[in-house]
């Protein structure tokens, strides 16, 4: 009985400080952003705040440059992702080899996902240069003409994609060269013994069994890009003509530049229930790997 | 034929021996250099561009050798336009210390709590903290400013150190957890025969077995607090802003002070490549959440 009492104190004076600070930073602020959402919210403003129910999210609706966010977020996202997990697939076999020195280069792969991103933007933005930038340098070795890199729509668009390239395969490609180790050398000698030919075991063996490394890869990178906006920050601020404004650096100029909290918080509202609904699926990634707490 | 040669690590390893399987190990290093070599490009720009002296910055075509200078060190630390990084450098050291500090202790406390203990909800309550982790700063920022305007602590440390224990709190309590969990329960159970309360077990007992998960969750959020751009942007003016503030600066520089940012960007990176060297091994554990060992 004593024994009982001491280990239900225990277990609360152990988990009760770590709660208590999610609680006041991660799920208060989602309420208050709601209640700031529903109403018309001025930064730096001596009026008080007014209630003005849901019409900043109407107004969202029917908000062309809101549209474009989305719509620059969504092609980001789907062609950064996309290009690293093919290319982190691809390069994962690569490295998957017991020959000397390949764990060396391996780690010092490592690198670019653990850099200050705001200092990723700063080095690709001098790369990119019109003037003096290596890539024109490179570009123009090969025999082209100097690019405009950052200033032109679609390629400024493409040129923050190669940079989230640069810095995520590797992470990608280490996530999928640690699923490819696991993977239980039988399968394979059961599978050879009932004589399934190279491409036949890649899809019916070893891509099921990836599966769950590629969904849990995908979600991370998605929701990781969806609200990076260093890179934009450094490079473009969004432009030229929005073609780089992404949904993350919309809202931050929308708070802090226009000081329009509640139109803001309306998009972070929005924000929040695309990320709860992708973090729900990596949950349930992990619950069914058998990853019970 | 080749596919299996590329997966099959029994088939690999007499690859490497036998005459006809030459080429494919020199593909691999090739793809394996060239891909290394592309993810270290950067580092070496952002370094060598701060040893160059201005003319060589703008070069065109780029110059690669050159006389390395210190002078952009030197201007970024102590006479760059009154705004010298030294502050900004320990207002980032005292704040990823205190925080990861604080992540640590208490994050260990939880997953242990987690790892040990069973209690009505605990599932839910250990896949909500999961879900944290996915929070995204830009979402939360408009909330998180009004809350720290509130309590009168915009530009303050400790506004910054307690939303970045919150942000790795996730991260902490989801590695340690697996640590504790893989301690043999016999080990404890005889501490409490010897008449250890359950927290002294805790940190006498557990604490030290699960040392090298402690370390690579405290570098982890170091270099998540280390990096972290949004908040420090907005909730930091001089008094308590950090090295990405600093470096977020460059925009209002016309382009010119490549330099001393790169510099500055030096510093920002340099901490940060000697620690991933450190962890190495939990990195892709660490970060997938143990999803991926």
């Amino acid at each position: 009985m004593k024994l009982a009492v001491e280990r239900r104190r225990a277990t609360l004076v152990l988990i009760a400080p770590a709660l208590a600070i999610l609680l006041a930073l991660n799920l208060f602020p989602i309420v208050y952003a709601l209640y700031i959402s529903v109403h018309y919210w001025m930064l730096a403003r001596p009026q008080p705040p007014r209630f003005v129910g849901l019409s900043n999210y109407e107004q969202l609706f029917f908000d062309e440059r809101f549209r474009n966010a989305v719509l620059v977020s969504l092609k980001f996202i789907a062609l950064a992702v996309g290009t690293e997990l093919l290319l982190g697939f691809g390069l994962a076999f690569v490295f998957n080899a017991r020959l000397r020195g390949m764990a060396t280069l391996r780690k010092l792969t490592l690198l670019p996902s653990l850099v200050m991103p705001l200092v990723v933007g700063l080095v690709w933005f001098y790369m990119f240069n019109e003037n003096f930038g290596i890539v024109n340098w490179i570009w123009v070795m090969l025999g082209g003409t100097r690019v405009p890199f950052l200033t032109q729509g679609t390629l400024a668009l493409l040129s923050i994609v190669a940079t989230d390239v640069w810095q995520w395969t590797p992470f990608v490609m280490l996530v999928f060269f640690a699923a490819l180790q696991a993977l239980p050398e039988y399968v394979y000698e059961a599978a050879r013994i009932d004589g399934l030919s190279g491409s036949q075991i890649f899809f019916r063996v070893t891509l099921p069994l990836l599966r769950p490394a590629i969904l849990i890869v995908l979600i991370i990178r998605a929701v990781d890009a969806l609200r990076s906006l260093e890179l934009v920050f450094m490079m473009t601020k969004g432009g030229p003509a929005g073609d780089t404004e992404v949904l993350p650096w919309y809202l931050y100029t929308t708070g802090f530049m226009s000081l329009d909290l509640g139109y803001a918080a309306a998009m972070a509202v929005l924000m929040l229930a695309l990320v709860t609904v992708l973090s729900q699926l990596f949950v349930r990634q992990l619950e069914s790997r058998g990853a019970t707490p | 034929m080749s596919v299996a040669l590329i997966r099959n690590k029994d088939v690999q390893v007499s690859a490497t021996r036998s005459h006809a399987a030459w080429p494919i190990g020199t593909l691999r290093y090739l793809i394996a250099a060239t891909f290394t070599g592309f993810c270290l490009f950067p580092f070496y720009v952002i370094v060598t561009t701060a040893l160059k002296a201005e003319t060589a910055i703008f070069a065109w075509p780029p110059v690669w050798s050159f006389q390395p200078t210190l002078q952009s060190f030197y201007n970024a630390l102590f006479v760059f336009g009154g705004r010298s990084a030294v502050s900004y450098l320990i207002n980032s050291i005292v704040i990823s210390a205190v925080s990861t500090f604080l992540a640590v202790a208490l994050g260990a406390m939880a997953a242990y709590g987690f790892a040990r203990f069973s209690f009505a909800g605990k599932g839910r309550l250990a896949f909500w903290i999961l879900s944290t982790r996915f929070a995204p700063p830009v979402a939360f920022i408009v909330p998180i400013y009004l809350m720290v305007q509130k309590v009168g602590l915009l530009d303050s440390h400790i506004a910054l150190i307690l939303i970045y224990t919150a942000m790795n709190l996730s991260l902490v309590i989801w590695i340690l957890r697996g640590f504790f969990a893989e301690i043999p329960i016999e080990i404890e159970e005889a501490a409490l025969v010897d008449g250890y309360s359950r927290l002294q077990i805790f940190w006498r007992v557990a604490v030290p077995l699960v040392r090298p998960g402690i370390v690579s969750a405290a570098i982890l959020s170091a270099i998540f607090s280390w990096n972290e751009f949004l908040y420090a942007m907005v909730l930091t003016q001089s008094r308590a802003a950090t090295l990405p503030v600093y470096l977020a600066g460059f925009s209002n520089s016309m382009g010119l002070a490549w330099g001393e940012y790169m510099a500055a960007g030096t510093m920002a990176v340099l901490p940060i490549l000697v620690f991933t060297f450190a962890l190495q091994k939990y990195l892709v554990r660490g970060l997938t959440f143990g999803a991926v060992k």
